[in-house]
Formats: structure tokens, C-alpha cells, sequence
């Protein structure tokens, strides 16, 4: 069968890919015009067909790379498919750098196509019974197909320019879906929040770009791997001047600004941060996570589908797809894992406190983002890339899981902030047995529980974090040495495992938290009260007489029950692949070539024997050791979370806030990170625009604009006149223009081109209809010959420091004549400043060499 | 043989426009055709198409009707042009015209025979075929103009049209036969020959020039010679209109590459100091400029893009002025920009067509008012045709213009560029001021209400050229590799 596939699309030319991209198109395009026309049922089969023939098309094409890799051993080999050539730039000294719309799949793209499918796939089924009573089903629909279709081309994409695309396609797509119950302010306001901050990533993403284009002359994978050496140069010029900017001079009252040495960074640095800060957008890793946990405002499937499983995880596979640039800076490098060693542990503190069931998971999201960053960071892409691999399974499973609560609850109490309240939740396990065996398959492996997915692709990063560290390229090791280049220091390594396990402990005591306050203990949501309600009978103020004191009240309605089964498939299957996944990866010598290293080796083989990823001596052999920080995590995570929540049933808990009230809070509140930037960035920008705006409304709009929009009325308006609907003025017009044509051809204009070199000045007289050309090139005011010739070209001799003034005479067809006097002159090289072959130069130049009318 | 099958694009042509005729005439119904003309054309522009692929030089006896007719390229890409353009006019008649009960069927015949035309006029090689083709291109679209009787601003619209028209085949009538008297030949190679050969002084020749570039820049509507244009477009009923605008420009474009190139090709011809292109420069920038600054003033949308037809013509002018220095680059680049005129032209006529119906036409910009909210799937191709006219990407209109100034910039035309570039940013206001209107604002009470009108053909129109625009926008090289293949070199 794979021969037939073969046969019939060749790894060059592998039209495939145009299925795999065309099918959520064409669903989105179809729901996105007719979605409302064609009903609830046509929509779902359509979105489902869709992403389903998808997912079975990058099956087939898995099958046809394996069999080529098998055929072309160890090498990194794509199935390429080129639609259309998009256009040409150029790059440095105008080199040509063709873009085309050019698709490729390679173990790397491969396995992130199969999960968005396939994922996508599960999460769409979920969706078609989760969002059935919507409104806007269609719309949904739609915008979920154009996610998964933006999603694939940001991953198959060959080249930077159509990554970007797709990056920005699932950026508009997160937004469309944050904002999906639009009516509701806050959801638009935290869209907008996303958008944005998403806008400041993109904008390193494009200088990236232009960067690459500089230096590499490339943007497509293989050119840019080709030549990602020129971006390291022991050369002074090779350097990415950051101060002084550019390499220039400060001068006059600027100078005290000039450094005693100029600060420089390789180049491979500049696009290095460059890229880190696209992905820290795209990522949510600080200091952009900001918008990811306010996303969540948007439907769970979204939140499971782009804010979980596939989108934010685009930042770590641009860090795996630009390793090669990557390593080239041990400064990025540490930089990378620094910032996800950060952010997993600062996210898993908020995670801590919160009540709310989907911002408990997206914090929780952050922090595993920022362990995927820890481990592409230290040079374990592999490792990096298997737990974007197990994430995918195990949080969308969570928040699948979180969705069906959530469905369940609403049902209850109809209301939408209350239903994700974990304080109303409580002994769901009862009510809701699948939803709960797959939530505590999926628990169990993000806490790290040993011999599930989690972890073994968390163990593999901790253990590579204490062990690798990133050195300079071999070959310019000494040089940049020498330059006093920066080298992560040896401590890094154990300080990074140490944060790690703290932030895996942590993770393992709230994901605990959260698993036991929803299925455990009695059920809390039999009575209810709205917000309002709580808060006026803290302040004493109850409004309501006929409840009496009693502020909740009991709802009448059914039990919270079980999910339909296009709920409840999606989460078997996640929670399947969830717990037995990490056999596909496993470390600890399980099997001699565990199969994802095995099949994404080639991907990295060259990063990884370029030398420089530097293993600590001897470090083979602490993986056991090390191991014992993933299960002490995990031991200690979740005893004091079940001592806490089970055992002394939250008293612990409630006592340590109250011990705390004012660290309590600041958690709760996030660390009022948003009120920070609020005040200091925010604020800065908001100032800014507001001179901006004051300087457009007084000088742009008042006096340019009044100024340039008056000129332009008042020419309009008397060109108008003209069109004044006689006959006769317009034949006037044309009589005019007739007129003006002929004078131009009845006047002649005697031009010329100076060229000079060493003195011998050449003249040459622009051509023109009928024109005989008289010289007086030896400058004694008298024409050399007496009558006009053919002849359009002169030569004249100045020695140094002679000036002379060449005549010429036009005469054109109708017998007109005119003249143009030309004078040269050659001043004495003034011998500092080596000027004197440009000289010539400074003699009229004819108007042709400009060309312009 | 072969030659009958290089001049099978006319052939096919000119024996459905009599089919046509014939069915007209001896027929009962009319209903079919605007589908039988859309057929004929589209038949002649897939025999261009297939001739293409083949390949000409493939075919041997062509000089036999050279150099009265040339049927090489260049020849070949206008014939499919021309026929694009001619069948969204035709689709958007077929909606049209019976919509406003002008529903006669002389109109197709008409359509179909000033086709005819406009392909002689861009494969011929000779003064004679030439002005003959380009009279029977015009004559039809004078009647066409005319072709709503009972109303007044149509009849003085086509007589303004035909009188300074005539007017303007005077001049360069005369002017092709002081040439004929200064250098003794017809055909443009000939005449070439002998120009080169020093006849080039004569004065003779230099007012032949004079007179031909007027009669020239006349048919391309480029201002001083624009003032018909208003007039015409807006009186004549609006398949007409596309018509003029698209088949009758894009025939006087290749008229003046086939003079201008191949008669007048030579070095002191085609010089800065004294030869066309610093004419046709100069007209440009006037044209670009004054067509702007009026269009910005127009309230009817109608003559807002008969003024933005002008300020095309003035683009077009820039890339046939830079062929001076890069003739393959510009001349594609030309070719290019008359394609995406086309498409992006005919496609806004065609979708305000459809905005409207009889009674509830949309005229001016307050008409469209608020439809994109009431009618989207109206609004939003003329939306996309409005982009394109603007150039703005992902539209045909961004390449189109792009390749036009990269080709003028490449031949050091700098200030001319800065031009053009400074009034296609004066042009996006009038363009984009479609789009406000249609999803920014709402009709004021009581002003009547467009409703769109249901036909199939303007329905058709608008989404061949919707997609046209895109797709061109979105991939333009191929098309592009074509447009380089197919333009002319001097001389």
C-alpha cells in the first residue's frame, strides 16, 4: 500500500498536503457562508468530515515518511509540496531570496500534523454536542475548521514568511474564539488582550525575518540550516551593533553617549531573542502569559483545542524548527530556559489558590509551557518536543474533562461564572464516572504519577536541565572566548532541576487540589446564590426579605449526570493516550532506541553533533538519581494535597490563608501582575498616545490636513469648470493639448551626459527626433564647424586644476535651434580627503541620467 | 491549415457574432443571448488560449497575412484579454438589460463586432488594418452608448462621444498619412525601416508623431483628451460602459504599444529630449492627477469610476513610458496592469450593477449606504473590486500597480514614480470611501432604498472577476511569466 502512495504522490511533489490544508478550508468556508442556511446537522457533519478526511490524509502521509526515512537511512528527509511560487525579495546585495507557498512534512512537522488532526478531530466531536444549544453553532464551527487550517500551515509551512501566515491565522482565529460570546465585555476585552499581546511577539517574529533574510539570504528551512554559520563570525563587522546603535558615532553634545568599546552580540543572538520573543507571545511565557489565562474566557473546547493542546505550543516548535539558530547563542539558549524555569514555577503558584475550575488549568497550561521552554532551552529538543506531544493528550483531556463538569453544572445552576466555581463542585464522582476516571487518568499524568506520559517527558527535561549546557560552536569557541562572550555558568544547571521539581511539586499539590474539590467529598452546588447576592450579605445588607438570612438557595432541578458520548469518547481516548503514551519516549534504558527519539533523531542530529550541547562529565549516569526529585514532587505534591483536602477535609488550607491573609490574596489576585503592567507600561503607552493624539489633532489634522485638503478641494473645484458638459470646451481642451505636444516637439532641448575618467571627459548629446548637433568643445566662443552634424559625441582633456565651458547647439527638424553650455572643471586632489576622481562630477549632469520629465 | 488555425480566434469570432446576429433576427427569444455572446467568447478566448499552448512557431505560413495582420504573441494575449473583458460585459448585460427593458438584441451584435475590431486593431501590423479595426471597435461602442434612446444624457453622452471621437480619427487619420507621405509604407516595419534609415528628420514625420500620439492618448481617455469620458460612461447603460472602459481601452493600449513600439522604436524616436516618451510622461502625470483630484469629488459612483478609468489610463502610461528603457519588464508589466484593470474594472461595474434594480439603481455613494449590513454577499465582492482598483493586497490591483512602478523605478524614472505612487494614495480615498459607505454607515430616513436585482449573468460576472482579482492577487507569477512572454520589443 505505501508503494501505491508513493507512486502516486512523490516526495517532491506530494499533493497530499493539499488535502490535509484543504479539507478544514473548504469546512470553514462552507459553515462560515452557508453554516446558518444548512442547518445544526449539515454543519456537524461538515466540520466533522472535514478535520476527520484531514486527520486520515496525514495518517497516510505518516506512513509514506516512514517508509522513506526507512528507505533513506538517517536522513532527514521531507515530503515537499510546492503550490505556487509566491514571490521574490531580495537580500543582501540584492540577492534574489524566492518565497513560495511550499509545503513540507518531516518528522518534526509530521507528528505536531497527526496531533492538531487528530486532537482536533476529538476536540471538534466533543464540541458538536457541547456547544449544541449555541446560537452561533455555525460560526463556531467555522472558526474551529480555520484554526485547524491556520494551525497546519503554520506547522507544514517551508518557510518563515508562510509560518507567519499560519501565525497570524491562528492568532485572528484565538481571537474570533475568545471573543466568541462577544456580548459579554469582558470576553471582547480579553480577545483584545490576547490580540495584542500576541502583536508584541509578532513583532520580534518579523524582525527575525528580516534578520535571517540579511544574514542567511534565506527564509526556508533547509536555506536557512545551509547557512546559519554566517550568523556566527569571529568578524568585527559580522557583529550586531546594540550600542552605539548600528555602529555609528556620537558627536557635538551626543558624545558623552559614546562607549569606550562598542557593545556588540553576534548576530545569531539578535535573531536568537529576536524569535524568543515571538514565542514568548505566541507561548505565554513571561512576561507575555498575561492574555492565555484571560482566554479562557472563550468556549472549553477552545480553550482545550488552541489554548491547551496545539496553539501555544507553536513557540516551542519554532524553538525545535530554528534549533540550528538556537544553539548558536548559549546566551539564548540560557535565556529560553531561564524564562520557562521562571514561568512554570510563578504560573504553578497562582495555580495554587484559584477557585475557578478553568483558570486553575490554565495557569496550570503556563507552567507546563514553561517546562517545554526549560527543556528545548537547555538543548533538549527531543525531550522539549515529546512533552508538547504528551501535553497535547493530557490537557486537552483535563479541560475536556473541566468542559464536562462544567456542562453538567450549568445544567444545575445556570450560571455561567458559578458553574465553574470549584467551591459548588464537590462528589461529582458519583454523578459522573466516566468524566472522573478520565480527569484522574489525565491528573495523574501531569502530576508526574511514574509510568504514565507525564511522567516520563517530565523527567526527561528535569534530568537534561541538571545535566546539558550550552556552549559555543567549536569552531568559534576560542575567538568569542577572547570577546569575553557570554557562558552560562555551572551552578545554571542544578538551579534550573531545583526550580523545576519545586514547580513540578507544586503542580502535583494543586492539580490534587482541583481533582479532589470537584469529584471528592459532598456535593456543594444544591444551593446557590448569585454574586451579588454574597456579596450584599457580607456588608450586612441583604436586600432580600422573603429568603430571610439564608443568602443561598436551594435550586430544584435534577442532579448533575454524565455527559452524552460525544463527550464522553473524546476523554476515554485522551485519557488512553494520557497514561500510555509516554511509552513511546520512555528514559531509564526501557528500550535500546525509544521510538519518538528514534523517528525525530534525524530532525536534530546535526544540532547535536555540532558540539554545542556540552553534557556535564559523567552525567549519564545520574539518571536514577535524578529521577528520585520527579517522584519526591509527586509523593509530596499529592500527600499534602489529600492530607489538606481529604484527610483534615480543607481545614489546613483555610487555616494557612488565614495565617496569610495578604499573601493569600495577592496570589488570588495573581501577584497583580496586571495591575502592574497596567500602571507601568500601560501607563507609559497610554501618555505616549495621548501627546500623539494631541500633536495629530493640533498639527497633523489642524494645519496639515486643513492646509492639503483645502489645495486639493479648490484644484478639484476648478477642474470641475471645466467639465462643464460643453462640446466645444473640450475640443478646446484637445486643441490645447494638441498645441502643447507640438511645441514640445517645435523646441528643441539640448542636453548632455558628462562622463569623466582621469581627465578625458566624454560628452554625450541626447538624441532626439531630427536633431543635428553643433559643438564648441575647445572653448573660444566660436562653433567648431560651421554647420550641424550627426555627430552627438565630443571629447575633451582638462589637466588638474583647468576649467573649461563646452557649447552645445540643437537644431531640430523644423530648423529651431538652441544651445546649453557645459562647463568642466578639475580641481587639485586635496590629498586628506582622496577625492579627486570625482572630480568631473561636479559639471552639470544631462537630465537623461535622471530620466525624470 | 495552419493559417486558418492561427487566425482561428477571429474566425470563430466573427462567425458567432453573425450566429448571433442571425439568431437575433429570425429568433423568438431573447433570453439567450447574452449566454450565446458569453459562449462566443469565451470560445475565441480558449482557442487564443489553446493557440498559445501550442505555440505560433509551430505554424508555419503566417507571413502570408502579415504585415496587414500579426499573429504573434503579443496578439494572442490581447485576444484573450479582449474577450475576458467582452464577456463580463456581456454577463452584466444580460442582467442589465433586461432589468432596465432595454432587452434588444442589436446590442450583443454590436458587443461582439466591436470585439472583431479591437482584436485587428491588436494584431495589425499596418496603419490601414489598423485604423480599420479601431473604427469598427469604435463605432460599436458609439452605439452602444446610445443605446437607451428615450434618455437624453445617454443621446448627448454618445454624441459628445462620437463627435470629438471622429475628431480624434481625423487627427491621427491625418497623421498616418503624412507618414505614409514621409516614408512611403503603411506597415509598421516598413515604416520602422525607413526611420532608421534617417527619415526620421524629415519634418514630416515629426508632426506625423504629434498628431498620432493625440489620436493615441484620445482613445486611452488620458487627460487633456479625457473630457468625453465622464460624459459617455455615465450616460451609456453600464454593460456598455464596462465595454468601453475594459475592451476599448485595453484595445487602444495595444494600438499604442504596436505604433509606438514597432514604428517608433528607433533612438531618436523614442528619446528624452525630443520623441514620445516624454510626452506620454508628461500626459501621465497630468492625467494621474487631475482624474484624482476630480474623481475625490464625485457623488455619483458611476462617474466616480469613469474618472478612476482616466486615472488607470495614467498608471498604464507610466509602465508604456518606462518600455523606453526596459521594454520586456515594463511592456509585461503593462499587460499585467491591463489584466487586473480589467478584471477589477468590469467586476465593481458588474457588482453595482447588482446592487441595485429598476427603480432602485444605486448611482451614487449614498445609495450604498448601509448595504453591506442589508446585503453582504453583494457588498463584498465590491468591496474586494474597490480594494483592487485601490491597490490593496491581496488583491490583483496591489501586483498590478507594483509591477508598473518597479519597472519604472528600475529604468531610473523616479520622480514619475513618486508620482504615480503620492496619486494612488490621493486615489485610495474615493476607493475606500465605497467601503465606508457600505459598512459604516446607514441610508438616511426616508431616502430610497437599493434593493439588488437577481440575475444569474451579473451574478456570474461578478464572481469570475471576484475570483480573478484574488487569485491574481494572491499568485500572480504565472500570469506574469505570460505578460513577460507576451510583450513586445522595439523595433
Amino acid at each position: 500500500m505505501t508503494n501505491a502512495l508513493m507512486t502516486l504522490f512523490p516526495p517532491d511533489a506530494f499533493t497530499l498536503v493539499a488535502v490535509i490544508l484543504g479539507m478544514p478550508l473548504l469546512g470553514a468556508l462552507i459553515n462560515g457562508i452557508w453554516g446558518k442556511r444548512l442547518g445544526n446537522n449539515a454543519v456537524r457533519l461538515m466540520a466533522l468530515t472535514a478535520i476527520g478526511v484531514s486527520f486520515v490524509a496525514a495518517l497516510l502521509s505518516f506512513l509514506a515518511l516512514d517508509t522513506l526515512s526507512h528507505a533513506r537511512k538517517d536522513e532527514h528527509v521531507r515530503l515537499v509540496w510546492t503550490a505556487w511560487e509566491w514571490m521574490t525579495t531580495s537580500g543582501k546585495d540584492s540577492a534574489p531570496i524566492g518565497i513560495d507557498v511550499r509545503f513540507s512534512i518531516d518528522a518534526l512537522s509530521g507528528v505536531m500534523m497527526l496531533v492538531v488532526t487528530g486532537v482536533g478531530f476529538l476536540i471538534h466531536l466533543y464540541a458538536t454536542s457541547y456547544m449544541e444549544h449555541d446560537e452561533g453553532f455555525a460560526r463556531f464551527f467555522a472558526y474551529l475548521n480555520l484554526f485547524v487550517f491556520s494551525m497546519l500551515v503554520l506547522i507544514l509551512g517551508d518557510n518563515l514568511p508562510l509560518l507567519f501566515v499560519g501565525w497570524e491565522g491562528v492568532g485572528l482565529c484565538s481571537y474570533l474564539l475568545i471573543g466568541f460570546w462577544y456580548q459579554k465585555a469582558e470576553n471582547a476585552a480579553a480577545g483584545k488582550k490576547a490580540f495584542l499581546a500576541n502583536r508584541i511577539g509578532d513583532f520580534g517574529l518579523i524582525c527575525a525575518m528580516f534578520l535571517i533574510a540579511y544574514y542567511c539570504g534565506s527564509l526556508d528551512w533547509k536555506g536557512i540550516a545551509d547557512h546559519a554559520s554566517n550568523l556566527v563570525s569571529s568578524h568585527e563587522a559580522a557583529q550586531v551593533h546594540v550600542w552605539p546603535l548600528g555602529g555609528g558615532q556620537y558627536t557635538g553634545v551626543l558624545s558623552f553617549l559614546q562607549p569606550k568599546s562598542p557593545f556588540t552580540i553576534t548576530a545569531a543572538t539578535a535573531v536568537g531573542l529576536a524569535l524568543l520573543l515571538g514565542c514568548t507571545g505566541k507561548s505565554a511565557q513571561i512576561p507575555l502569559y498575561v492574555w492565555l489565562p484571560d482566554a479562557m474566557a472563550g468556549p472549553t473546547p477552545v480553550s482545550a483545542l488552541i489554548h491547551a493542546a496545539t496553539m501555544v505550543t507553536a513557540g516551542i516548535y519554532l524553538v525545535c524548527r530554528m534549533s540550528f539558530v538556537f544553539v548558536l547563542s548559549p546566551f539564548v539558549m540560557t535565556m529560553v530556559a531561564c524564562i520557562g524555569a521562571a514561568t512554570a514555577l510563578f504560573a504553578a503558584t497562582i495555580a495554587l489558590v484559584q477557585n475557578d475550575i478553568k483558570k486553575v488549568l490554565a495557569y496550570s497550561t503556563v507552567s507546563q509551557l514553561g517546562f517545554m521552554f526549560l527543556g528545548v532551552g537547555v538543548g533538549a529538543f527531543t525531550a522539549g518536543f515529546f512533552h508538547v506531544f504528551t501535553h497535547a493528550f493530557f490537557k486537552a483531556c483535563l479541560f475536556l474533562g473541566a468542559g464536562s463538569v462544567i456542562h453538567a453544572m450549568h445544567a444545575r445552576i445556570h450560571d455561567g461564572d458559578l458553574s465553574q466555581d470549584l467551591r459548588k463542585m464537590g462528589g461529582l464522582r458519583k454523578y459522573m464516572p466516566l468524566t472522573h476516571w478520565t480527569f484522574l487518568g489525565a491528573t495523574a499524568a501531569i502530576i508526574g504519577l511514574p509510568g504514565t506520559s507525564g511522567f516520563f517527558s517530565k523527567d526527561e527535561i528535569l534530568f537534561k536541565a541538571f545535566i546539558n549546557r550550552s556552549e559555543y560552536h567549536p569552531a568559534l569557541k576560542g575567538t568569542l572566548e577572547r570577546l569575553h562572550a557570554f557562558q552560562p555558568p555551572t551552578w545554571l544547571g542544578p538551579v534550573l532541576y531545583g526550580v523545576g521539581v519545586a514547580a513540578a511539586t507544586m503542580t502535583a499539590f494543586y492539580m490534587c487540589r482541583l481533582y479532589f474539590r470537584t469529584f471528592w467529598g459532598e456535593f456543594n452546588g444544591w444551593k446557590v446564590g448569585t454574586p451579588s447576592e454574597v456579596a450584599a450579605q457580607e456588608h450586612g445588607e441583604h436586600g432580600h426579605k422573603d429568603h430571610g438570612n439564608d443568602h443561598l438557595q436551594i435550586v430544584a432541578g435534577p442532579a448533575p449526570k454524565e455527559s452524552p458520548w460525544p463527550m464522553t469518547v473524546p476523554l476515554v481516548i485522551l485519557a488512553a493516550f494520557s497514561v500510555f503514551a509516554g511509552f513511546l519516549n520512555p528514559g531509564f534504558h526501557i528500550f535500546a532506541l525509544p521510538p519518538m527519539e528514534h523517528w525525530l533523531e534525524p530532525v536534530f542530529k546535526d544540532v547535536m553533533e555540532s558540539g554545542t550541547i556540552a553534557v556535564r562529565a559523567g552525567g549519564e549516569h545520574l539518571e536514577f538519581p535524578l529521577a528520585a526529585g520527579g517522584v519526591g514532587a509527586f509523593l509530596v505534591g499529592t500527600s499534602v494535597a489529600y492530607w489538606m483536602y481529604i484527610a483534615q477535609k480543607r481545614k489546613p488550607a483555610d487555616a494557612i490563608a488565614a495565617a496569610f491573609p495578604r499573601l493569600h490574596r495577592l496570589m488570588l489576585e495573581k501577584w497583580r501582575i496586571d495591575e502592574l503592567y497596567e500602571a507601568t507600561v500601560l501607563a507609559a503607552v497610554d501618555s505616549l498616545a495621548e501627546t500623539a493624539a494631541a500633536f495629530d489633532q493640533w498639527i497633523v489634522d489642524g494645519i496639515l490636513a486643513k492646509v492639503s485638503s483645502a489645495v486639493v478641494v479648490a484644484l478639484g473645484a476648478a477642474l470641475r469648470v471645466l467639465q462643464n458638459g460643453v462640446v466645444h470646451v473640450y475640443a478646446a481642451m484637445m486643441v490645447v493639448g494638441l498645441t502643447s505636444i507640438g511645441w514640445f516637439f517645435v523646441v528643441p532641448h539640448p542636453e548632455a551626459v558628462v562622463t569623466e575618467t582621469a581627465g578625458d571627459y566624454v560628452i554625450v548629446a541626447g538624441p532626439g527626433m531630427g536633431y543635428g548637433y553643433r559643438w564648441d568643445a575647445d572653448g573660444n566662443g566660436r562653433p567648431d564647424t560651421e554647420t550641424f552634424s550627426d555627430q552627438a559625441t565630443v571629447r575633451v582633456h582638462l589637466d588638474l586644476g583647468k576649467s573649461q565651458v563646452v557649447r552645445l547647439e540643437v537644431k531640430n527638424a523644423f530648423g529651431f535651434t538652441a544651445g546649453r553650455e557645459i562647463s568642466l572643471s578639475r580641481p587639485k586632489p586635496e590629498p586628506t580627503l582622496e577625492l579627486g576622481s570625482l572630480g568631473g562630477q561636479i559639471a552639470p549632469m544631462g537630465r537623461q541620467n535622471g530620466g525624470q520629465n | 491549415m495552419p493559417l486558418a488555425l492561427a487566425l482561428s480566434p477571429f474566425l470563430v469570432l466573427g462567425f458567432g457574432a453573425l450566429l448571433i446576429m442571425l439568431a437575433e433576427a429570425f429568433g423568438s427569444r431573447r433570453g439567450g443571448m447574452a449566454l450565446g455572446s458569453t459562449i462566443v467568447l469565451f470560445a475565441t478566448g480558449l482557442t487564443a488560449a489553446g493557440l498559445w499552448m501550442y505555440g505560433l512557431e509551430n505554424l508555419k505560413g503566417l507571413e502570408a497575412v502579415a504585415p496587414w495582420l500579426l499573429l504573434d504573441r503579443f496578439t494572442l494575449f490581447f485576444q484573450m484579454l479582449l474577450c475576458l473583458g467582452s464577456a463580463l460585459a456581456a454577463l452584466t448585460a444580460g442582467g442589465y438589460l433586461p432589468e432596465h427593458e432595454l432587452d434588444r438584441g442589436e446590442f450583443y451584435a454590436l458587443l461582439l463586432f466591436a470585439t472583431f475590431g479591437a482584436m485587428m486593431v491588436s494584431a495589425s501590423g499596418d496603419l490601414l488594418t489598423l485604423f480599420l479595426g479601431l473604427e469598427t471597435m469604435s463605432l460599436g461602442a458609439y452605439a452602444m452608448t446610445a443605446f437607451r434612446k428615450a434618455s437624453p444624457r445617454a443621446t448627448e453622452g454618445a454624441l459628445k462621444y462620437f463627435l470629438l471621437g471622429s475628431f480624434a480619427a481625423a487627427i491621427l487619420l491625418y497623421g498616418f498619412a503624412l507618414l505614409y507621405g514621409a516614408t512611403g509604407h503603411t506597415d509598421l516595419a516598413g515604416i520602422s525601416k525607413v526611420l532608421r534609415a534617417g527619415a526620421v528628420k524629415d519634418p514630416m514625420v515629426v508632426t506625423s508623431l504629434v498628431l498620432i500620439l493625440v489620436g493615441l492618448v484620445f482613445k486611452v481617455s488620458a487627460v487633456p483628451f479625457h473630457a468625453w469620458t465622464p460624459d459617455a460612461y455615465e450616460g451609456a447603460p453600464t454593460p456598455a460602459t464596462t465595454y468601453m472602459a475594459v475592451v476599448v481601452k485595453a484595445g487602444a493600449f495595444a494600438m499604442m504599444l504596436r505604433i509606438l513600439l514597432t514604428a517608433f522604436g528607433d533612438a531618436q524616436s523614442m528619446s528624452w529630449s525630443a520623441g514620445w516618451p516624454p510626452v506620454l510622461a508628461g500626459i501621465a502625470v497630468l492625467t494621474m492627477t487631475v482624474a484624482n483630484l476630480v474623481a475625490g469629488r464625485q457623488e455619483s459612483v458611476k462617474r466616480m469610476l469613469a474618472y478612476s478609468s482616466i486615472a488607470h489610463a495614467g498608471y498604464l502610461l507610466v509602465g508604456v513610458v518606462a518600455t523606453m528603457r526596459a521594454p520586456q519588464q515594463a511592456g509585461a508589466s503593462v499587460l499585467f496592469y491591463l489584466l487586473g484593470y480589467t478584471v477589477s474594472t468590469a467586476g465593481a461595474f458588474a457588482a453595482l450593477v447588482l446592487c441595485g434594480s429598476r427603480g432602485r439603481e444605486t448611482v451614487s455613494y449614498e445609495d450604498l449606504a448601509g448595504i453591506g449590513r442589508r446585503h453582504p454577499a453583494v457588498a463584498l465582492p465590491l468591496a474586494f473590486f474597490a480594494l483592487s482598483l485601490a491597490g490593496i493586497p491581496p488583491t490583483v490591483g496591489f501586483f498590478a500597480k507594483w509591477f508598473v512602478f518597479r519597472a519604472a523605478v528600475e529604468s531610473g524614472f523616479y520622480v514619475l514614480t513618486i508620482v504615480a505612487f503620492l496619486n494612488s494614495v490621493l486615489g485610495a480615498y474615493y476607493y475606500i470611501r465605497v467601503l465606508v459607505y457600505m459598512y459604516m454607515r446607514e441610508p438616511a430616513v426616508g431616502a430610497p432604498v437599493a434593493v439588488p436585482m437577481r440575475s444569474g449573468y451579473v451574478v456570474a460576472a461578478v464572481i469570475l472577476s471576484a475570483v480573478m482579482v484574488i487569485v491574481l492577487g494572491v499568485a500572480p507569477s504565472d500570469t506574469l511569466d505570460v505578460a513577460v512572454a507576451a510583450a513586445l520589443s522595439p523595433g
